[in-house]
């Protein structure tokens, strides 16, 4: 029976966030979780963080993805895997109408409305801007966690602040 | 007695000073510093003889003589009209349309354009504390701006980055003041991982060393056997196949050691040069 019920736990899949990390080969996994204090019949939220295997590197820091236990453990840290990106970080899609959202408007609204004002060449291109990731590492320094530069290296390290 | 005898014998203190960690304080930088703030850029090149932001559109002023430019121009007009200017050039860089004041990225590159001449500013009078005050609300206030159009459209967050010359980096886990003790621990902590992966490689070296003359054993011995059972007509249990992928494994060793012996070279010599 018990070993029934953690083979079944094992199948489930886990909504987590990523975040950033460290690890090269793997994307680390924030789950969060509601606590119940029996003293307060209160609920706390609690995180949960799982190392995950990745090795076509699908999610990207912020993404919100399904993962799911592997078989075996891969090392000592890495217990999961990612199955599926369901919605990347920074390109909202409307659920119900199927269309790109900014914020509170649709893209196409603030692209018309720029075209009736007059549109100009400065304007930003969704078309003919790149996939996410072009700037990481260059001038959006958010793939991996920044810490108190502690050090004076030879070599300047851009994610001490 | 005799423990003040031991404390002058071994010294207990010294033994930190054995493991070679040297720390380096780095240095103080304001917060309101391009270093901290993350600009790339500095002003942009607005010349002192270009003229004020609203005299420009004038009819007049156009086909008026040198005096009367030099008048209406930045430079005589004073710093807050050149500011002006600065404000302009760089929403102009991301806007919309020509009506366009409140969008996120305009506000950004306002904003981007206020720090900038701040920061010029502070350069000159670094005591001026309320002036100091204010870069660091308009400096925060446009990484909050930035942190939420990463969050709800990541391709303009990198767009704009790249258009107004800017970095953007997380923020830390926590804000703490700088320790010693923190320090030398992490640099300890480095220097211990440093010592075990160069062990690590050089064991990995050794074991690879002797990977050559073990598969040239293995291949002659693989030979004879398959020869002694073919003259004694016994049945064969090494196929040609194995032989053949031991001949191809020591290939690759060989390709391999060639390379590193290259590079030892290589270091050699280099050495060599600079004593």
């Amino acid at each position: 029976m018990a070993r029934n019920v953690a083979e079944t736990a094992r199948k489930f899949l886990l909504l987590g966030q990523c975040v950033p990390t460290v690890k090269q080969n793997a994307a680390k996994i924030r789950v969060k979780r509601l606590e119940l204090d029996e003293n307060l019949l209160m609920y706390f939220r609690k995180d949960e963080f799982y190392y995950c295997h990745d090795p076509q590197k699908i999610c990207k820091t912020g993404d919100i993805v399904l993962i799911q236990s592997l078989p075996q453990k891969l090392t000592k840290l890495i217990t999961h895997e990612v199955k599926e990106v369901v919605y990347p970080f920074g390109d909202i899609t409307d659920p119900i109408t199927g269309k790109k959202v900014a914020k509170e408007q649709y893209r196409e609204d603030m692209d018309r409305q720029a075209q009736i004002y007059g549109k100009l060449d400065s304007a930003f291109n969704y078309d003919k801007a790149p996939p996410r990731g072009w700037q990481d590492g260059k001038k959006d320094f958010t793939s991996k966690p920044t810490y108190t530069k502690f050090h004076v290296f030879d070599e300047n390290d851009p994610y001490a602040i | 007695m005799l423990r003040q005898l031991a404390w002058t014998i071994v010294q207990t203190r010294g033994i930190k000073h054995k493991i070679n960690v040297k720390w380096v304080r780095p240095e103080y930088m304001p917060a309101y510093t391009p270093e901290k703030s993350g600009d790339l850029e500095g002003l942009p090149p607005i010349p002192e003889t270009a003229l004020g932001r609203d005299y420009a559109l004038s009819e007049e002023i156009k086909d008026a003589p040198e005096s009367v430019k030099k008048i209406f121009s930045v430079g005589h007009l004073g710093r807050k009209e050149y500011n002006l200017l600065v404000k302009e050039e760089l929403m102009n860089r991301v806007r919309r349309h020509e009506y366009d004041f409140s969008t996120a990225e305009t506000k950004i590159a306002l904003m981007t354009g206020q720090i900038r001449y701040l920061q010029d500013n502070m350069d000159k009078f670094p005591r001026n504390a309320k002036m100091k005050q204010l870069v660091q609300e308009r400096i925060d206030k446009r990484k909050k701006l930035l942190k939420f159009l990463r969050q709800y459209d990541y391709k303009k967050f990198e767009w704009l980055l790249e258009k107004l010359n800017i970095e953007y980096k997380g923020h830390p886990e926590s804000f703490h003041k700088l320790s010693r003790k923190e320090s030398l621990r992490r640099l300890t902590e480095m220097h211990c991982e440093d010592i075990r992966n160069n062990k690590l490689a050089d064991y990995r070296n050794l074991l690879e060393s002797q990977q050559g003359p073990f598969l040239k054993e293995k291949l002659e011995s693989l030979k004879f056997i398959r020869s002694e059972q073919m003259e004694l007509k016994l049945p064969i249990t090494v196929t040609e196949q194995d032989i053949k992928k031991v001949e191809q494994q020591l290939e690759e060793w060989t390709k391999k050691d060639q390379v590193k012996q290259q590079a030892k070279k290589k270091k050699r010599s280099s050495i060599l040069e600079v004593d």
